[in-house]
């Protein structure tokens, strides 16, 4: 069976953890409960007629007090990082995890923006969001500006 | 990072390949050909050596040949059955009758476990320590059974933390497996990350870790970890084995582990080497020197003497309580109750006719002796038919000249007495129970009266005037409005009986002629006829009772008074009087 390691990288409370428990379970669990170290989930799902076993690592957020370590990025097929569009920050914060990540692996990584559902309270411009342009791989330029527009 | 590495290998082999040319030139292909062409011959020569030895070396053939000649065999039963049938056919009868043999074998082994497990105080003890320790009872016999034995082996992938392969016992599909890879990853980075690097610039690796049930025993590789997750107390040994093991598994894998992208079926044929990591060993349970458990059996001796002492006790107080309530069956004695304490003190409680046998003395001619005996005694008259001639014979030996006799249960007197004699006579024998014309015939008894003085003659008529008083003062008294004679009345009746019999001896003697006037009378209440009636039948029923005890009709005369108009008894005088009228012959 082909495993693939996906990490889920963000700043703290975004949504991590919740997303995770919604890919897996397809629950939403209102309370929140900070992630300590890392949590290990699993998921298989079908490409191409192929069966693939994702193994999940929801990483916990990282903030000011606790700043992003790479050591559970290693051997990662893949990391997707979450942004919050009620905070401005997180996005910011994301951008920092991604150039961080970036150092230590070139596995391809994915934005999600998180809680859809809340209306959204970031106010970017199409010039603020070009500065990160350089930085960013294809699939993140690609969310960015569907972001942006 | 895995792409630069392939690089790396792809340039390698190029660049060997340009030194091959740079050094063979032009005769490279020919040289190449000729060595091809002798190949064949060269290995076929030293194949079988150099697998012997090979195998003598490190054992890693019989690695590699097992997964090959696996598949062969498993592409045969596939496609060629009848071929692997008719082979192994000879030896089927016999491989069959084995493992029948052997499974029977088995059974009988675990059945007899599983007996001795379940039944006994051991397995009870071990049920309940396992319910104790939240384990499962299997579980617990193994921890029990077992030195140690290792459960699961895990192979993980070093640097995405990936599961290759994991094996366990029971066979036992173990669904998170691959989690429990991840998170031992994500610990051992953990580990590996926040303390210092050895001495060396090795990371920091986790070893072992311990829960309550059991061990994991890590053995890091630079690209896999093996793991071991064992209950009990795994010796050195098992750390040796995973070494060699992780070595192995490095040199027959080494190209997968770097080139591992995720697919883990590769690692399928790594299924032997790890089985080979299961190891147990059995705990040597020396029979216990078999104490001989003194107390138990000196405990078990004393409840049983004390239980036979307690039915002993038991069954003899009921011999001696049927013994004694024999003494029920000896006239004039009725027990109430028999209370035996400690088997020799006593407690009766009787009711006894004082002319019955005393209890000391039945006691004595039972031989039954007690230390203690408690005697509630109450006396009470008996009519028992034994007693009743042991009293007539007391009370008759006081009268020399009378001699007594017991005829269908009455007493016959026979004999001479005086008149004073007779009285006493007459009336100890009514004290026992021995009553005129119901068990006594005074008939045969003459009453002697000496006539040849004047004395006498005198003392006759004192005794006859004596009489005719004591009659008259007899009375009975009857309720209201009623006739009956009771019980009562007899006792007094049967007294007025004998000494109107008496009297009319005595007035033979004294030459008078007697009669018995017996007068009813009545309250004035209701009317005066049937007051009249009522006194009337009151002396005729009085007259009846009297000529039933043997008096005769011409010598009574009934008459009712009615109501006696006296202001003081008018009220009550329910009354039978008796007078006796006398007339010179």
């Amino acid at each position: 069976m082909i495993q693939k390691k996906i990490c889920l990288l963000g700043a703290s409370s975004v949504g991590k953890t919740s997303l995770v428990k919604q890919f897996v379970e397809g629950i939403f669990n209102e309370k929140y409960l900070t992630t300590i170290g890392v949590k290990v989930d699993k998921k298989l799902v079908e490409v191409n007629d192929q069966s693939v076993q994702l193994m999940l690592w929801d990483i916990e957020g990282n903030d000011q007090y606790n700043v992003f370590q790479e050591r559970y990025l290693r051997g990662a097929a893949g990391y997707i990082i979450v942004v919050d569009h009620t905070r401005s920050s997180s996005l910011l914060e994301g951008i920092d995890i991604h150039t961080l990540a970036r150092q230590v692996t070139s596995a391809p990584a994915i934005l999600v923006i998180n809680k859809s559902d809340l209306p959204k309270q970031w106010h970017w411009q199409d010039y603020e969001l070009e500065q990160y342009k350089d930085i960013l791989i294809i699939n993140f330029q690609q969310v960015l500006k569907q972001v942006s527009k | 990072m895995q792409k630069s590495t392939s690089t790396e290998q792809v340039e390698s082999q190029q660049q060997l390949e340009q030194l091959r040319t740079l050094i063979l030139g032009e005769d490279h292909q020919l040289i190449t050909h000729t060595v091809k062409q002798q190949a064949r011959g060269v290995v076929s020569d030293v194949l079988t050596e150099a697998l012997h030895d090979r195998e003598k070396k490190d054992g890693s053939i019989n690695k590699v040949i097992q997964p090959l000649v696996e598949n062969a065999v498993e592409h045969s039963v596939n496609h060629h059955s009848d071929r692997l049938i008719s082979s192994l056919y000879p030896l089927m009868g016999s491989l069959i009758r084995k493992s029948v043999a052997a499974f029977l074998a088995d059974f009988m082994e675990k059945t007899n476990q599983l007996l001795e497990n379940s039944l006994t105080i051991k397995g009870l003890k071990w049920r309940f320590s396992a319910w104790r320790a939240g384990v499962s009872f299997s579980q617990y016999i193994a921890s029990q059974t077992f030195v140690y034995r290792v459960e699961h082996v895990f192979l993980i992938h070093h640097e995405t933390g990936l599961l290759l392969n994991s094996v366990s016992l029971d066979n036992h599909d173990n669904s998170n497996a691959d989690i429990i890879s991840s998170m031992l990853s994500a610990i051992n980075d953990f580990i590996g990350d926040s303390f210092s690097q050895s001495p060396e610039g090795m990371k920091q690796q986790l070893q072992t870790v311990t829960t309550d049930n059991f061990t994991l025993l890590l053995k890091p590789g630079p690209n896999a970890i093996i793991v071991a997750a064992v209950t009990g107390n795994p010796p050195q040994k098992v750390s040796e084995h995973l070494q060699i093991t992780i070595e192995a598994l490095h040199t027959l894998y080494a190209n997968e582990l770097i080139q591992f992208d995720g697919d883990n079926s590769t690692f399928d044929n790594a299924d032997s080497l790890l089985r080979d990591c299961l190891l147990a060993e059995e705990k040597n349970i020396h029979p216990k020197s078999k104490k001989t458990p003194w107390f138990a059996w000196v405990a078990v001796i004393a409840i049983l003497a004390f239980i036979a002492f307690r039915i002993s006790v038991w069954h003899s107080l009921e011999q001696l309580k049927l013994q004694l309530s024999e003494l029920e069956q000896q006239p004039g004695i009725i027990i109430q109750k028999i209370n035996i304490i400690n088997n020799d003190s006593v407690e009766i409680n009787i009711l006894r006719d004082p002319d019955a046998i005393t209890v000391d003395n039945w006691l004595a001619s039972k031989d039954l002796h007690f230390s203690q005996l408690i005697l509630n005694e109450r006396f009470y008259l008996s009519l028992d038919q034994k007693l009743l001639i042991i009293k007539a014979e007391k009370v008759v030996s006081q009268f020399p000249n009378v001699t007594s006799q017991w005829k269908n249960k009455v007493l016959t007197l026979s004999g001479t007495i005086t008149p004073t004699a007779f009285k006493q006579l007459s009336s100890q024998l009514s004290r026992v129970g021995i009553v005129n014309n119901k068990n006594l015939d005074l008939t045969p008894l003459n009453i002697e009266i000496s006539s040849n003085s004047n004395n006498s003659e005198q003392l006759n008529q004192k005794v006859f005037n004596g009489l005719i008083g004591k009659i008259s003062t007899i009375q009975l008294n009857f309720p209201i409005s009623s006739e009956e004679i009771t019980p009562e009345m007899h006792n007094s009746l049967n007294q007025l009986y004998q000494q109107f019999i008496f009297l009319n001896q005595l007035a033979d003697r004294l030459n008078v002629n007697i009669g018995l006037v017996i007068m009813g009378s009545s309250d004035n209440s209701g009317n005066i006829e049937t007051n009249n009636l009522l006194s009337l039948k009151r002396a005729e029923n009085t007259a009846s009772a009297l000529h039933a005890l043997g008096l005769p009709k011409e010598k009574m005369f009934p008459t009712g008074l009615g109501q006696i108009d006296i202001k003081e008894v008018k009220n009550t005088s329910r009354k039978v009087m008796f007078n006796v009228i006398y007339v010179s012959k």
